[in-house]
């Protein structure tokens, strides 16, 4: 059966690291699909490689039928995939809706011609823009849409989290990567952020990656949890499998206490 | 004890005073009267020097009006002593002239204010003093009063080194000028009269700007912008009444101004809106250059199969030559840029400041001389046929380069705000990011340089229509340089900023001769000062100034090193 | 919502948009530039213009030269290696202490100190050239560069090209416009032989020189802890600070290192080219900057090694390619040569020759 999103193999080697070791993965519409590792797991490496910011060494990457490698990361969010970073990474002169505009770039082909005089086609499709981008910050409620003019380096630390996430949504993709979606909050805000995934997962009918070290949150939003250590994939099945495995377990204690970057 | 604040900068102070004696201006700054009969340029710098001390001195501290005055005084005296002590070490007969070529006796004599040693010092002492206590007294005044003392103040200063240009505009608008400027500088009766209309002026203004902000704010939106919309029109209409008042030699001038604002403007788009740091520009303006002149020049070696030139051909219509110059550009751009433009930064400066210097090498080559003339240049451009402009005429010229720059800031006005302003305004702030949303960043880059390189060949074909014949010496760095720091003086990314950079950087140095020898100089210094103190320019574009400050507030966004590298 | 383009016609753009245009550009424009330059070299070879005493000789002035370069270059690597800046004003700093020392020369010739105690002499003009040009490198540091330690990238640069021209005009309005001659001295005419190649006795030394300051300056960053200070912070300014690395100091101490390898260079530079005026920094620092580049910016042996090549690449380049396919006064076209050069690298190899550094956004 083919998914939506498959790695078949793929690998990615730093000098003398392997940092993703033959990595077999998979992920279908409508799934919430949980990445948990220790530090330098190779879990935001393999992210950088299915958008394209690495080219893998080996392995197959297909989605929605093409085939992902060797494709610039712009051309495959073009093809439906879009991501948040690690550290929040927004456009933080920009306001928060101009930030959301952004994200409806590839949806879009206005050119210099229709912006120099102003044609119909051009004043439509920025009108659409526009409430397309209404459209993804009001998912998040009074958080985003009270503020959608005032700059994105003036927010809360979660709500720019939550336009991170709106900015991805609004490239209308059909699967959505969100990179530690939940370091930095606290209890209520990761409460709040399982039930937004689940929402989104709901409302919009993405496929949905997601890593995180905060294990509640993996366990109340995966349905399918992927566990990676050293870059090899070393366990897969739901929460409550992938957390009584013995080689899981091993690996988070035995990393316990030592300092490893991402 | 207050008078400790006042050492450092006194001794600064007093080491510019030393520095720009060393360096020769004050000599030859001296030969421009300010008011004539009192004061050179020369010993206006001092005067100025002692001011600014002072006032950086005071300003540090929220004083009462004793203090600040006293605190400039000081101030004020160690420049000068600083200064007499450098006079001292060179009248004591430290010869130096051998090595420091601008340490001549007529420096001396500026120093001495032209009187004997001993009173010169006295001279010196006292004013350095009294204006020290006044600047220094100065930041204690209430709002309105020092605004309208520095408005009085500088409104004399500009009044007097503006006198080229506007005892040109009064006399050709048949008014009489001889009350006013005398021998190139202001009349004592002027004088008066500028401080006290300046500072009448400026301080009626300021009891009103309370008022004036309060009908501001509380005008509906179709009101405001019809005001704008006026302003501009207005503005417009301005500029194209303005060779008729102000005459041929300052039309010229303004020409020059126009041709480096249209520059301006296209670098305004590789820099200002893709970030692209373009040290080369000037390739741009000679390919247009060159372009034109081998396009339209009975003297160029492009023959038709008659073995006639263009121009005896008939195609001499320079007109008819701009689009195609103009493409060639933009495809040369295109072809420069394509390899080049996803190199960082700093090598992408680099890189495109050695095409710049290549494109000047080639066209000053003998190996190329037959086609581009090499250092004897290219001559007889035409200028377009008469009926419709005469292009020598500097009148002329200046409307056709004010129409196009006019064009080309339409352009740029309309990008910004455009589905590709947006992309270059995400590419500028986070390039990976702007990638992983979509855009292209490899094509907006090169959308922003082949643009650029097409406005800057317009600028090249003006020059060799306004000038007449194209010479290789005016293609250097020193062009880049200019329109470089023409934008960031005005505010990168501003359009009213460039043409606020252009006429102070290129506009007042033209009227002012004495500039000449030091005018990099103040260049180089300007953009080091703007860098470090305002970034963002004169007339900054509000986003370009917060993504230049972005650094310095309380709230930083987290940008810790990400994988995507 | 999860809408997007009909999936064949994204395939197809798609595909059309994998097709590696600029690969294939790169692949033809090496092509052409190879083609070029073997053709060139060979007709210029067949044509035998030039004997090999010829050849010899503008490789041994390559030599001399890039060895001026390749110290400016590590000069260059030096403050980009630690602050992630270009430092432009560099070949100011470079100009300010030799033409400083000039005057030096100038005064020693006079009273005949010049040829009488050739060595002291030199010794001297040096230490007088080295200083001038550390204070210039430090002031420059201090007033123009430090209060923009944290500004995006375009900032200091824009900075460092005012400062560059600042310091033109400066000496310019010092010392005068004109061009100066270096006063001869005796000791330094004449030839030498060395395993049978003859070649003047400046350059020589100035090989020599130039070779024993890289390797003392590699040594001093290997091993001194001011060194590996300098290290330390290029690698992470944070982690060095709280590590107990005073920044600012070590700063200070790489811009110092970088101005008295310029100073010394500028002492070699009229060893073998005589004259000083304001602008002599210009050509000279761009042409360091590349061959830092050249090198791998950031490597102080990548310096090295890329001055020299630019060195021998200008001297030989423009008679080897060029004569044979008979373009007239093949010298004009040096710089197109030496910036030619600097373009390809970074097309090609953006980390440069001997490898890149740790490239950091900072």
């Amino acid at each position: 059966m083919s998914h939506l999103l498959e790695l078949h193999g793929v690998s990615k080697r730093f000098g003398g690291v392997q940092a993703v070791d033959s990595v077999d993965f998979y992920a279908d519409p409508g799934e919430i699909v949980g990445v948990i590792g220790p530090n330098g797991a190779g879990k935001t490496t393999l992210f950088n490689i299915v958008t394209g910011f690495y080219a893998p060494d080996a392995g197959k990457i297909n989605f929605d039928g093409h085939n992902l490698v060797g494709l610039k990361p712009n051309q495959i969010t073009r093809v439906g995939i879009s991501r948040t970073f690690q550290a929040v990474r927004l456009f933080a002169a920009m306001t928060v809706l101009e930030n959301a505009m952004v994200g409806q770039h590839t949806r879009t082909k206005a050119g210099v011609y229709g912006a120099l005089f102003n044609t119909r086609n051009t004043v439509s499709e920025e009108q659409r823009v526009h409430s397309a981008a209404i459209e993804s910050l009001s998912f998040f409620g009074e958080r985003l849409t009270p503020r959608i003019n005032s700059l994105a380096s003036e927010l809360a630390y979660a709500d720019r989290r939550r336009l991170e996430i709106a900015r991805a949504m609004a490239t209308e993709p059909q699967l959505l990567l969100l990179d530690e979606p939940a370091a930095g909050m606290n209890p209520a805000e990761k409460e709040g952020l399982i039930e937004l995934i689940g929402r989104i997962r709901d409302e919009k009918g993405y496929a949905i990656v997601l890593i995180e070290h905060d294990m509640p949150v993996i366990k109340g939003v995966s349905d399918r949890v992927v566990a990676l250590d050293y870059g090899k994939k070393i366990a897969e099945g739901s929460y409550d499998e992938v957390a009584a495995d013995p080689q899981v377990i091993a690996a988070y204690l035995g990393k316990a206490g030592s300092e490893e970057s991402a | 004890m207050n008078l400790r604040q006042s050492l450092k900068p006194g001794a600064i102070g007093g080491i510019v005073v030393v520095y720009l004696s060393a360096i020769g201006m004050v000599e030859r700054f001296q030969d421009r009267n300010v008011i004539t009969g009192l004061v050179g340029l020369g010993v206006v710098l001092m005067l100025t020097t002692y001011a600014i001390t002072a006032y950086t001195t005071a300003r540090k501290s929220d004083q009462p009006l004793w203090t600040g005055a006293s605190v400039g005084f000081f101030a004020g005296l160690l420049v000068a002593l600083v200064t007499l002590g450098f006079e001292g070490l060179i009248n004591a007969g430290l010869d130096v002239r051998g090595m420091f070529v601008s340490i001549t006796p007529g420096l001396l004599e500026t120093l001495e204010f032209g009187l004997d040693p001993a009173v010169g010092a006295l001279v010196m002492v006292l004013a350095a003093t009294i204006i020290g206590a006044a600047a220094g007294a100065l930041p204690t005044l209430s709002d309105d009063l020092r605004s309208a003392i520095v408005y009085a103040v500088t409104s004399t200063l500009l009044m007097s080194l503006g006198e080229p240009i506007l005892r040109v505009t009064l006399g050709n608008l048949n008014l009489p000028t001889a009350w006013l400027y005398e021998l190139g500088g202001l009349t004592i009766p002027g004088l008066i009269l500028i401080l006290v209309v300046a500072f009448g002026a400026r301080w009626w203004w300021m009891s009103g700007a309370e008022a004036r902000r309060e009908s501001k704010a509380h005008m509906p939106e179709g009101t405001r912008r019809t005001w704008s919309r006026t302003s501009l029109f207005l503005a417009i209409m301005g500029l194209a009444a303005l060779p008729w008042i102000v005459g041929p030699f300052v039309s010229d001038v303004l020409g020059t101004v126009g041709l480096y604002v249209l520059l301006g403007l296209g670098l305004n788009i590789v820099v200002g809106y893709a970030g692209l740091l373009d040290l080369g520009y000037v390739a741009f303006f000679a390919v247009g250059a060159y372009a034109a002149a081998i396009f339209t020049s009975p003297a160029s070696f492009l023959v038709t199969e008659e073995g006639q030139t263009f121009a005896e051909a008939g195609f001499t219509n320079l007109w008819i030559a701009l689009p195609f110059v103009v493409i060639i550009a933009v495809i040369i751009g295109a072809a420069i840029g394509a390899p080049v433009l996803r190199l960082r930064g700093d090598y992408l400066a680099i890189v495109t400041l050695g095409f710049g210097e290549i494109i000047r090498t080639l066209v000053l080559s003998d190996w190329l001389a037959p086609y581009l003339g090499g250092a004897q240049g290219l001559t007889r451009v035409p200028a377009a046929p008469p009926e419709l402009f005469d292009l020598r005429n500097p009148q002329h010229i200046y409307y056709v380069i004010l129409i196009f720059g006019l064009v080309a800031a339409y352009i740029s006005y309309r990008l910004v705000d455009s589905r590709i302003g947006r992309a270059w305004a995400a590419m500028r702030e986070d390039e990976d990011v702007a990638e992983a949303m979509g855009i292209s960043v490899v094509r907006y880059k090169l959308l922003a340089f082949a643009m650029g390189a097409g406005v800057g060949s317009l600028g090249g074909v003006f020059f060799a229509a306004k000038i007449g014949s194209i010479f290789p010496n005016s293609f250097g760095l020193q062009v880049s340089i200019n329109v470089l720091a023409v934008i960031i003086l005005g505010g990168i990314g501003s359009i009213p900023g460039v043409i606020v950079g252009a006429a102070a950087l290129v506009g007042l140095p033209e009227l002012l001769r004495e500039f000449g020898e030091f005018r990099l100089l103040i260049y180089g210094a300007i953009l080091i000062a703007i860098m470090i103190f305002r970034p963002e320019g004169l007339l900054p574009n509000k986003r370009r100034q917060r993504e230049l400050h972005e650094g310095d507030g309380p709230a930083p966004l987290d940008q810790t090193e990400e994988a995507p590298a | 919502m999860a809408d997007t383009a009909p999936t064949t016609q994204s395939s197809r753009r798609l595909r059309f948009e994998r097709i590696p245009m600029r690969r294939i550009i790169l692949i033809v424009l090496s092509i052409s530039i190879i083609y070029g330059v073997v053709a060139g070299s060979t007709a210029t070879l067949r044509a035998g213009v030039f004997t090999a005493e010829d050849w010899q000789s503008l490789f041994i002035n390559g030599l001399a030269r890039g060895s001026v370069y390749a110290l400016i270059a590590i000069g260059y690597t030096l403050v980009y290696g630690i602050l992630f800046m270009i430092n432009f004003a560099h070949g100011e700093v470079f100009m300010a202490g030799v033409y400083t020392a000039y005057f030096v020369a100038v005064a020693f010739a006079g009273n005949g100190f010049l040829n009488s105690n050739p060595l002291l002499a030199i010794a001297i003009l040096l230490l007088v050239s080295m200083t001038v040009s550390v204070f210039i490198a430090v002031v420059l540091e201090r007033l123009a560069y430090r209060p923009l330690r944290g500004a995006p990238r375009l900032v200091p640069l824009i900075t460092a090209i005012g400062a560059s021209f600042f310091l033109q005009y400066t000496f310019r309005g010092l010392y005068g416009a004109n061009v100066r001659a270096y006063p001869n001295i005796e000791i330094l005419d004449g030839k030498w032989t060395v395993f049978g190649i003859q070649m003047l006795k400046t350059q020589g030394i100035v090989i020599v020189a130039a070779v024993v300051l890289w390797i003392l300056l590699y040594l001093f960053v290997a091993r001194t802890k001011t060194g590996r200070s300098m290290r330390a912070v290029g690698e992470d300014r944070e982690i060095a600070s709280l590590m107990g690395i005073n920044v600012d100091r070590t700063i200070v101490a790489t811009f110092a290192i970088g101005g008295a390898l310029a100073g010394a260079a500028g002492i070699l530079y009229v060893f073998l080219f005589n004259q000083v005026i304001f602008t002599m920094g210009f050509l000279p620092g761009i042409k360091a900057f590349t061959a830092a580049v050249l090198g791998g910016i950031g490597s102080i042996t990548g310096a090295a090694l890329g001055g020299l090549l630019l060195g021998i690449l200008e001297a030989v380049g423009p008679n080897l390619f060029l004569t044979g396919a008979e373009i007239p006064s093949p010298n004009q076209l040096q710089p197109v040569i030496a910036f030619g050069v600097l373009v390809l690298v970074l097309i090609f190899l953006p980390g440069g020759f001997v490898g890149a550094s740790e490239e950091k956004r900072a």
